[in-house]
């Protein structure tokens, strides 16, 4: 037993009509679809009225049971659609088993596309994820794509009834896409692709049934649905092929932007780490703190290297050697000016201790000196304190290059100019132990 | 050329490509596993500043332990000459 809607009224019929759903439909859905879009309200209300007990009897069909109970866990959803549609015309009494916010909602659904669609759509989703086990994210999007396409491709009988319904449908979409569009939409758009054809026609029914009064329009509903499910598919499959790229194309850009946003926070956070490392640091702007941060580098780097050295020659500080000492720490350390500090240089000068004077004029006359002088005393002191005249190296590294470069210590290298150089601290020491070789070098 | 820098990045969120080029410079100088490992326009500036975090604590620490060596010989060595060295040394 089916209802048919001809001529403004319920007919009941055979199951035919579900059965030939092509055919029938083609045929009697152009009189049904037409005529509940031209009664904007009170016909459909009236005309749902009606059947409502043919409807109940249509309910009871195998093809209406599955929406059907749907419909009833619907309420709730319809509820807010009823809301949503601010529309509240009160749901049918012919809704008794159809929940009551079909009629109202979409006479308002198709004045008020904006909000009613939004919530029925969000509604359509749950309602998909009932319907369709999990699919219900996609289920909206497939309406959605169902009704864009039915609505342009499909027969005039089904597209008009389908018409009514997608544009509620799309606006829907549309609107839970501007709600919802990170999350659900892209998801929804996601499984839509994969949604086959039963889903679909599982979710052309539920949406009907929120949409759709009585069992009049329900009837044309699922055989629009059914008709629209073998158009929608191939259709769906188009244009959610189509939809999903743009909408995979958003989906891109948000997973970029979240990416991004990730690096830059990391980045920042990183560099924060490394500002409290560096001392005395007081800039906010990035470039001058990397810049800061380099130079630190290279300051903590030579300042290991004397330290090194100076624990290297401690023990080595016999009184013959204390001449050479400073030579060779001098010598051994711009020969190796960067790598970590370590006593390599000891064997060196242990077994140098007699070329000393050689290495000591080799070291200073080995070009590497003015070229890691000049990057130091650049860095560290302003002044130049290559003595190339000396030949003896100037060594411009500090026990404490950070502070000279900070301009801490101004008025250490001054002291030593014995050779027209300037250290703090410790080259203090490896001055003063040039200026006794010089000493010596030149009486000897 | 700072001044543009500064500008540019003015705001936290910004690196630009001056910042990027600091950064890969100065792995390459401290940090050889870097250096070659990968093309400088692979390397992250996250990964390169947490490198020269990392240097730079490692560099701390050596400074500490210098420094506790070289107080130590001070300790032990009288004279006046490496004494001064030491403590020249040790200024810090």
């Amino acid at each position: 037993m089916e209802l048919l809607w001809q001529n403004g009224q319920v007919v009941v019929q055979n199951q035919r009509l579900h059965n030939n759903n092509n055919t029938k439909k083609s045929s009697s859905s152009p009189t049904k679809l037409l005529q509940p879009p031209i009664p904007p309200s009170m016909d459909n209300n009236q005309q749902q009225q009606q059947p409502s007990t043919d409807q109940n009897l249509f309910i009871q069909e195998d093809e209406m049971t599955s929406w059907l109970h749907y419909p009833l866990r619907d309420d709730d959803f319809c509820s807010d659609l009823l809301f949503s549609a601010a529309t509240p015309t009160p749901p049918c009494a012919t809704s008794q088993v159809v929940t009551a916010v079909r009629p109202p909602v979409p006479v308002p659904s198709s004045s008020n596309e904006s909000r009613p669609p939004v919530r029925n759509f969000m509604n359509f989703s749950r309602l998909r994820g009932d319907f369709n086990n999990g699919r219900g994210e996609s289920g909206p999007k497939t309406i959605v794509r169902e009704s864009t396409q039915v609505s342009p491709s499909a027969t005039p009988s089904s597209a008009a009834a389908s018409e009514s319904v997608l544009t509620r449908r799309t606006d829907g979409t549309d609107s839970s896409a501007g709600l919802n569009r990170k999350g659900k939409a892209v998801a929804m758009t996601a499984p839509a692709i994969e949604i086959t054809g039963t889903s679909s026609s599982v979710v052309s029914k539920s949406e009907i049934e929120p949409e759709k009064t009585n069992g009049d329009e329900r009837k044309r509903k699922e055989r629009e649905a059914t008709t629209d499910e073998t158009e929608c598919r191939s259709e769906e499959t188009k244009q959610a092929r189509g939809s999903t790229t743009s909408t995979k194309r958003s989906r891109a850009a948000e997973v970029h932007n979240l990416s991004e946003r990730k690096r830059r926070d990391r980045i920042n956070e990183r560099m924060k780490a490394l500002q409290e490392l560096i001392p005395r640091c007081n800039k906010s702007d990035k470039a001058s703190m990397l810049d800061e941060a380099i130079e630190y580098m290279k300051s903590l780097q030579l300042q290991i290297q004397m330290m090194s050295m100076g624990c290297g020659m401690m023990p080595m500080m016999y009184p013959g050697m204390q001449q050479y000492m400073p030579h060779m720490a001098m010598g051994m350390g711009m020969n190796q000016p960067l790598p970590p500090p370590s006593f390599m240089p000891f064997p060196n000068m242990l077994a140098a201790q007699r070329p000393l004077p050689t290495q000591t004029q080799m070291g200073g006359s080995t070009p590497q000196y003015p070229v890691h002088a000049s990057d130091p005393s650049r860095v560290f002191v302003p002044n130049q304190q290559y003595d190339p005249t000396s030949g003896q190296p100037q060594y411009p590294g500090y026990m404490d290059p950070y502070q000279q470069f900070r301009g801490l210590h101004p008025t250490q290298p001054p002291q030593f100019q014995n050779q027209a150089t300037s250290y703090p601290s410790s080259s203090r020491v490896s001055s003063s132990k040039e200026s006794e070789d010089q000493g010596n070098q030149t009486t000897g | 050329m700072s001044n543009r820098r500064s500008r540019q990045s003015s705001s936290a969120s910004r690196i630009s490509d001056d910042q990027m080029i600091d950064l890969v410079s100065k792995l390459r100088q401290f940090l050889p596993e870097i250096h070659e490992r990968r093309r400088s326009d692979k390397v992250s500036a996250s990964k390169v500043l947490q490198e020269t975090c990392n240097y730079i604590r490692k560099l701390h620490r050596e400074v500490d332990n210098l420094s506790d060596r070289l107080s130590q010989l001070l300790d032990s060595v009288d004279e006046d000459s490496p004494e001064a060295v030491v403590i020249r040394s040790l200024l810090m």
